[in-house]
């Protein structure tokens, strides 16, 4: 089955996982290996003086051979982010960023035309950008257009776990955009996960769903599951959907009635 | 001097290079995974040893932690 290609690398996996909000820190590098990903996304926060603990989590991804995205959370301007991406840059030395560019805090919406500005200043300055949008086509194909490694529309509100609420733009971004498309955010368990899958995206970038489900190891293997599963169906292609019923039994030779 | 550091005034030594700080705020500057931006510009690691802090100069030292 073919790969998922971002910008020059190749994964087999096409779950991106996110590291937060696990119940701990071994229950998430668990998570992680159930999970079978090869990037996980990683956020830049200030050093606290106080409290040191945790510093290392991307060196102990990275020795698990795991990918380190860094991502721009938290951040409501393109100038923000743009700063946010350079230290992540400097501090884990990759070119990749998951560009966020928030407009509100209770939606977590992006912020389009920050989120574009930042997108150009970023490609130019040469990252490999995979920003996190809305499901709106246009914007996803403004974003590949100006160099965007990926596009990355959102399925639902980030951690709202309400799946795939639009999977009809989804198609048309499918259908008008050449670069991988990840569902990014909604996910709310493996059955989301197999419909994105199913619509056609390359991949998708979760982490509410796993962390805080009642067993996050468990739930990591299930997205694996449905991922590779909603890939496969997505590619043997679905029958189409009819109103009335068709009988999947030979009509010929049918014995007569009994009377 | 006066300076701002990760969102806080803080008082620290005169004519302090970027590394001198860093040492004098308890941080290991080898440490894997730290970047510095000096007035919103980031110092590469290269030029810590270098990079003078004026006062008033607003430094931000970040480092990754689980994100989603």
């Amino acid at each position: 089955m073919q790969k998922l290609q971002i910008a020059d690398k190749t994964y087999h996996s096409r779950l991106l996982i996110g590291t937060a909000g696990y119940p701990n820190f071994h229950v998430m590098m668990e998570a992680v290996a159930a999970s079978g990903a090869e990037i996980a996304t990683v956020s830049m926060r200030r050093v606290k003086f106080t409290d040191r603990s945790g510093e290392n989590v991307f060196a102990l991804l990275r020795e698990r051979g795991i990918t380190i995205l860094p991502n721009t959370a938290g951040c409501f301007t393109a100038k923000d982010a743009v700063l946010t991406a350079q230290l992540a840059r400097e501090a884990l030395e990759t070119p990749l960023i998951k560009l966020e560019v928030i407009g509100d805090d209770r939606t977590l919406f992006p912020d389009v035309e920050q989120l574009l500005s930042a997108a150009v200043t970023l490609v130019k300055d040469g990252f490999t950008v995979l920003p996190y949008c809305n499901d709106d086509p246009i914007t996803c194909k403004k974003l590949e257009d100006l160099g965007c490694a990926v596009v990355m529309p959102l399925g639902a509100p980030i951690g709202s776990g309400m799946g795939i609420r639009n999977p009809y733009n989804l198609q048309i971004i499918r259908d008008i955009v050449q670069v991988p498309l990840i569902v990014d955010a909604g996910v709310g368990t493996a059955s989301d996960a197999a419909v994105a899958m199913e619509l056609g995206c390359d991949g998708v970038l979760l982490n509410t769903a796993i962390a805080k489900a009642h067993r996050p190891v468990l739930m990591a293997e299930a997205m694996k599951k449905a991922i590779e599963a909603g890939r496969a169906a997505f590619l043997a292609g679905r029958i189409p959907r009819k109103l009335y019923a068709n009988a999947s039994s030979p009509q010929q030779g049918l014995m007569d009635a009994l009377l | 001097m006066k300076i701002r550091i990760n969102g806080e005034d803080r008082n620290v030594s005169a004519e302090l290079t970027l590394y001198e700080l860093l040492l004098e705020m308890e941080i290991e500057p080898t440490h894997p995974g730290i970047a510095v931006a000096v007035n919103r510009e980031v110092v590469p690691k290269g030029d810590w040893r270098t990079k003078s802090i004026g006062e008033n100069s607003e430094v931000e030292i970040i480092r990754a932690v689980q994100g989603g």
